[in-house]
């Protein structure tokens, strides 16, 4: 069984959830990458969605990250102040983010793409803002950004840091009053990332079997850091069959999730089955 | 006391064009039939203050109703791009919309200084980042006591708030069941508060089981009997989400001739949200509360009374 690109993502992210840690996570790639640790090597990781669901347990897909679902049979529903506060306390071990653009020190955007003769207020793109973005990033104890490698996605310098990284690198996430933190790894659909101990550049670490190193390069617009050894990562036809099974109606991992629900009867038949374990 | 009203008599008797505003909810819960009915009523140059909104927000910046939104996020997600934010933000379709960003935390943090009566809140989020550079409201400032670096934000205190509720009885006693959002805070924060439920319930239903209680009567300034008053997102308990409906509003939405279009298919060429429910058609209805009572239906306690 060849692992998609999607799948490798999925398979690559789970590895840095830990057992026993607490984890935010998002619809999607997050959530599957998270289930597919508990069913390895993390049983005891548990899921915190932004909405305030913490630990919910169904067979039902959540479309959100504030669906019906993030609450069904949960250890806790909350309120979004107190949840983020919990966070700010230091009580969340991890998050995991989407990027529109990423930097070489691992800040987000998600709010606006301003180039040369845009401002933030008349941007040329305006991107759906930090949602609990920048809250995630600042105060987990640590982040791992999940994202493809398209044209413009990762950038010298990102036009507004809607979710600070290391900032400008060396200490100055600690001189910006952030207490702990910052990216762990950056998984994308060519490979992984993560960032020096002293200058917290990105480099390249991990590619995925098949890959090329040059492929990654060619993607990158600045000259990249790479690993002395890269790791060729791959996964095992278990592992893909796991992934797999975690999401048996195909929303998540194939590319038209939402066009499968069309019509209103395929939907309601769909969802009746409630083939989607989250737990 | 009863603040029972019509949801047309509720939206005219508070919101006044040029007023600020919020709603609870967070993709669900968001009260789109009060939404429809704002647009309905044709009103302009609202400033929105809210965390996180989905289609609501989408739909009144489309329809032109707002000059500002405070927010930290306005988009639709798993069916498509926030397109009408994109429109109003960079080519002032169908008008320009002032963004003034923050974070989720930030956000939930200004609804709990209005609740609370103080100007603001100091929080460690948004350190570091370009929220604050480009929002002036946001003040970055020394702890007095460990010289700690922190971020401040103002309260928020909107003229009027709506808030659609599982349960309410006719004073306004609310109790809300599964993702709460701001909403006990916003209700707070608010200085006209109207609520919409999806059932009302006696005062005695209410007292057996107070904790649930997170909106109290003197809050409130109206209630709206409203069901189904979300779709189509889903509210726990109640209904899930009809996703094929949003499919199809993105469709329509690709331009703003089609959102136009869409607006007078489901808006103007109805008259109230009854209309709007008959459209959709009772089996569709009844089969989106079955994909959620079937599964998660609201556990009921059974009191125990030992008469002595």
């Amino acid at each position: 069984m060849k692992a998609t690109a999607t799948e490798m993502m999925v398979a690559a992210c789970s590895k840095f959830i830990k057992n026993d840690e607490t984890v935010f996570v998002g619809v999607g790639i997050p959530l599957l990458a998270s289930l597919c640790a508990n069913r390895t090597h993390a049983p005891n990781a548990s899921i915190v969605f932004e909405g305030g669901g913490v630990g919910p347990s169904t067979m039902r897909v959540p479309w959100t990250i504030s669906d019906n679902p993030t609450t069904e049979n949960a250890i806790m529903s909350t309120e979004t102040w107190r949840l983020f506060s919990d966070t700010q306390r230091g009580f969340i071990d991890c998050g995991l983010l989407g990027a529109a653009q990423i930097d070489r020190f691992g800040n987000i955007n998600t709010s606006a793409l301003f180039p040369d003769g845009y401002s933030f207020a008349h941007p040329k793109v305006r991107l759906p803002g930090s949602g609990g973005g920048n809250d995630i990033a600042t105060l987990c104890k640590r982040f791992i950004v999940v994202c493809t490698m398209g044209k413009g996605r990762f950038v010298e310098k990102v036009d507004y840091i809607t979710s600070p990284g290391f900032i400008n690198g060396g200490n100055s996430r600690k001189e910006a009053g952030i207490r702990w933190g910052g990216p762990e790894a950056v998984i994308t659909d060519k490979g992984v990332f993560r960032f020096q101990a002293e200058t917290k550049e990105m480099y390249l670490s991990d590619i995925y079997a098949g890959g090329s190193i040059q492929e990654i390069i060619e993607l990158i617009p600045w000259k990249l850091k790479i690993a002395e050894q890269v790791s060729e990562y791959e996964i095992s036809d278990q592992e893909v069959g796991l992934i797999r099974s975690l999401d048996s109606l195909n929303i998540f991992l194939g590319s038209k999730s939402v066009d499968m629900v069309e019509d209103f009867d395929t939907y309601y038949h769909l969802m009746m089955k409630a083939a989607h374990p989250l737990t | 006391m009863d603040k029972l009203v019509s949801l047309r008599e509720a939206v005219e008797a508070f919101l006044i064009d040029g007023c600020s505003f919020s709603y609870g909810g967070i993709a669900g819960r968001e009260p789109m039939a009060v939404i429809l009915e704002i647009v309905r009523q044709g009103y302009k140059d609202l400033t929105l203050l809210t965390a996180v909104s989905t289609d609501p927000a989408n739909i009144l910046l489309g329809a032109g109703c707002l000059k500002r939104i405070e927010m930290a996020y306005a988009w639709i997600g798993i069916v498509g791009s926030g397109l009408n934010l994109r429109r109003a933000v960079e080519k002032g379709v169908p008008n320009y919309v002032e963004v003034r960003e923050y974070s989720n935390y930030a956000a939930s943090l200004r609804f709990l200084a209005g609740a609370m009566g103080i100007p603001f809140l100091p929080t460690r989020t948004m350190l570091g980042s370009d929220i604050p550079t480009y929002n002036e409201d946001i003040k970055i400032t020394d702890c007095p006591y460990t010289g700690e670096k922190l971020a401040l934000v103002p309260a928020a205190s909107p003229d009027v708030a709506f808030i659609h509720v599982q349960k309410a009885d006719r004073m306004g006693n609310c109790q809300i069941w599964g993702v709460e959002s701001n909403d006990a805070n916003i209700a707070r924060a608010a200085k006209k508060l109207v609520i919409t439920c999806e059932e009302i319930i006696s005062t005695e239903e209410i007292r057996s089981l107070p904790n649930m209680t997170a909106i109290p009567y003197y809050c409130v300034d109206a209630v709206v009997h409203l069901p189904l008053g979300c779709h189509p997102l889903p509210v726990a308990g109640y209904y899930a989400m009809d996703l094929p409906f949003r499919r199809e509003f993105m469709q329509y939405n690709h331009t703003h001739e089609g959102f136009r279009q869409w607006l007078d298919e489901w808006v103007f060429s109805l008259k109230d949200h009854q209309e709007y429910l008959e459209k959709l058609g009772q089996d569709r209805l009844e089969k989106l509360k079955k994909l959620e009572t079937d599964f998660s239906p609201i556990p009921v306690l059974v009191k125990e009374v030992s008469h002595k």
